[in-house]
C-alpha cells in the first residue's frame, strides 16, 4: 500500500473516530494454535470488508504477529456494529520446532518456533492492554479442557471482558460442541465452521449482541 | 538503573515507562536488563538449575543466587556477546577479591560508554540472533557446564564482595552512580515479584503454570559431565521439592530449553506491564514499541 493511500487511510480513520459516537470495540480473537482463528478472522473480514487479514495454514503457529482489521461494520437487524478485529497468535505453554520439521527444514522450523514464542508474548500482552472483548476460538474436535484454555478464559473472566466461545470446525467428524459447552457452561458457545462458512448468521448475531 | 538501551546506552530506572514508546533519545526498541535480583535471571536459572536439581542435587539453594551473579557477570562484563566468552575466562589465578572487584567495577563502568559501539551489534540482531549469542545461551546442557565454569573462574570475585558487606561499601566508592543505584536496589527492591528468598510470595498460579514445563525439562538428557563441577557444602541443603518449588516460582515468562524449544509462563507474560521478548539469557531483550504496531501496516494487508 502506497504511502499516500496509507496516509489518507489513517487520516480518514482519525476523522471517523472524531465523528463516531464511540471508538469501535477492539475484539481479540484468541485461542490455542490451529483452532482456526485466522480462518475466522478472514471470514469475518471478507464478509464485511472484502479483505482478508492474514494467511491461513494447517501448520500451527502460522500467525505469529497480532494482526488487526479496523472498522469492520457488521450489520444486524438494521443496525451497524463497528468493531476492530485483532487476530492473535495461538497461545500455548510450549513451542517446539520439532513439531514443524516434517514440513519445514530445521532452520525455518526453529525460526517459526521463536517467532511463535514471541507471538504468544504479544498475544498475552494485548490481552492485558488492548482488547475490549474476546472471541475465544476452539477446535471442537479437540478436548477443550486444557491448561491454556482454562487459564486464558480465567484471565478474561478476571478482567470482566465480554467473551464468546466459538466451537469451530463443526464440519469435522470428531466435532463435539457439547464438550465445549460442558467445559465452559458459564459462557455462550456458538458452533460454526469458519472454513465452510456454516452458522455465520448466528456468529454475527452474537457478535453484535455481545460487542455492539 | 537496570534497563539500558542497547543502541545509545541510555539507562532507565526499574519500572520506567519512558522506554515503552521506544528510547526517547534514539528511538531504539532494544533494551537490556541488568538484573538486580534473582527475578531477572530466572529465564536462564530455571532450565539449568532444574536439571541440576533433578540430576544429582549436588548444588544447594544458593545456586540460584550464584547463577544470578553469573548472569550479572555476563551483563557487566559482556559488552559484546561475541567477545563475552573470552572475557569471562580471565586468568583463573586472579581469585583475590580486591583484584576481582576492581576488575568487575572497571568493566561495569565502561559498559555504558561502550553502548555506542554496541550499536552495530544490536542493530544486526534479528533473525540471526542465535548466531551471536554467547555459547552459554544455546543449549541448556552447555549452559549448565558453562555456568559452572563461569562461577569458578569469574563468579568468585563478584560473589565474594556480594556476600559480605565490607567489600560492598568500599566498592561503592568506586562505582558509578548508576551501578550504585542498581546495587542498592538489590537490597531494597522488596516490590519485585520474585526474589531469591524462598519466603516471598507463594503464588499458586506459578506452581501450576511452571510445573509441567519444569518436569519436562528435567526429562532432558544430560550430557556427560565435563569441566569442573562446583560442589557445595551440603549442610543446609534444601530438598529437591523445595528447590523445584522455588525454581517454579522464579520461572519467568519465557524459558529457552534450546533454540527452537520454548516454555512459556502465560501468567508471567500476562502480568508484565511492558511487552518483553526475552529470548536471550545474557540479560538482553527486545521490547515491543506499541506505536510501531498500532501504526504498522499489518492491519492493512
Amino acid at each position: 500500500m502506497g504511502l499516500f493511500t496509507e496516509l489518507k487511510d489513517s487520516i480518514s480513520r482519525v476523522t471517523d473516530r472524531l465523528f463516531s459516537e464511540q471508538e469501535p470495540k477492539r475484539i481479540g480473537i484468541y485461542g490455542p494454535p490451529n483452532a482456526g482463528k485466522t480462518t475466522l478472522a478472514n471470514r469475518i473480514a471478507r464478509d464485511w470488508t472484502g479483505d482478508a487479514i492474514g494467511a491461513e495454514s494447517h501448520i500451527p503457529h502460522e500467525t505469529r504477529r497480532a494482526r488487526r482489521k479496523e472498522n469492520v461494520d457488521i450489520e444486524r437487524n438494521g443496525k451497524t456494529v463497528t468493531i476492530d478485529i485483532v487476530d492473535t497468535p495461538g497461545v500455548t505453554t510450549k513451542v517446539d520446532y520439532e513439531e514443524f520439521t516434517d514440513e519445514l527444514d530445521e532452520e525455518d522450523a526453529i525460526r517459526r518456533s521463536r517467532e511463535a514464542t514471541e507471538g504468544v508474548a504479544e498475544a498475552m500482552h494485548w490481552l492485558r492492554e488492548d482488547v475490549d472483548g474476546v472471541i475465544y476460538v476452539l477446535d471442537s474436535a479437540e478436548d477443550p479442557i486444557t491448561q491454556v484454555n482454562t487459564m486464558l478464559i480465567g484471565i478474561i473472566e478476571s478482567r470482566d471482558l465480554p467473551v464468546l466461545i466459538f466451537a469451530n470446525k463443526t464440519d469435522l467428524d470428531d466435532s463435539s460442541v457439547k464438550r465445549i459447552e460442558d467445559a465452559f457452561p458459564q459462557h455462550t458457545t456458538v458452533p460454526l465452521s469458519a472454513k465452510e462458512g456454516d452458522n455465520m448468521d448466528e456468529v454475527y448475531d452474537k457478535i453484535a449482541e455481545y460487542f455492539g | 538503573m537496570p534497563h539500558q538501551c542497547t543502541n545509545c546506552g541510555r539507562t532507565f530506572a526499574d519500572g520506567s515507562k519512558e522506554m515503552l514508546s521506544g528510547c526517547p533519545d534514539c528511538g531504539g526498541n532494544k533494551f537490556q536488563f541488568a538484573p538486580t535480583t534473582a527475578a531477572t535471571a530466572d529465564t536462564s536459572d530455571g532450565a539449568s538449575d532444574t536439571e541440576a536439581a533433578d540430576a544429582e542435587s549436588t548444588e544447594s539453594g544458593s545456586v540460584t543466587s550464584r547463577a544470578t551473579e553469573t548472569v550479572r557477570d555476563w551483563i557487566t562484563k559482556d559488552d559484546d556477546p561475541m567477545d563475552g566468552r573470552n572475557r569471562q575466562s580471565p586468568d583463573p589465578a586472579v581469585q583475590s577479591a580486591p583484584d576481582g572487584s576492581s576488575a568487575a567495577v572497571e568493566s561495569e563502568r565502561s559498559w555504558p560508554s561502550n553502548g555506542g559501539a554496541d550499536t552495530t551489534e544490536a542493530d544486526g540482531e534479528t533473525d540471526e540472533q542465535f548466531a551471536e549469542w554467547p555459547e552459554t545461551a544455546r543449549r541448556p546442557e552447555n549452559r549448565t557446564d558453562t555456568q559452572t565454569e563461569t562461577i569458578d573462574e569469574s563468579g568468585d570475585s563478584e560473589r565474594s564482595h556480594q556476600r559480605s558487606d565490607e567489600p560492598t561499601t568500599t566498592l561503592a566508592d568506586n562505582e558509578s552512580s548508576a551501578q550504585a543505584d542498581a546495587r542498592s536496589e538489590v537490597i531494597s527492591a522488596g516490590d519485585l515479584p520474585t526474589h531469591t528468598d524462598g519466603a516471598t510470595v507463594s503464588d499458586p498460579r506459578h506452581g501450576v503454570d511452571a510445573d509441567e514445563p519444569t518436569d519436562a525439562t528435567a526429562g532432558d538428557d544430560r550430557p556427560p559431565e565435563h569441566g569442573r563441577v562446583v560442589s557445595e557444602p551440603s549442610g543446609d541443603r534444601p530438598s529437591i521439592d523445595d528447590l523445584r518449588e522455588e525454581l517454579n516460582k522464579q520461572f519467568e515468562s519465557i524459558k529457552i530449553v534450546r533454540p527452537g524449544q520454548y516454555e512459556l509462563n502465560l501468567m508471567e507474560l500476562y502480568n508484565r506491564e511492558e511487552y518483553i521478548i526475552s529470548l536471550q539469557e545474557d540479560g538482553r531483550y527486545v521490547i515491543d514499541v506499541p506505536d510501531s504496531w498500532r501504526d504498522g501496516g499489518d492491519s492493512d494487508e
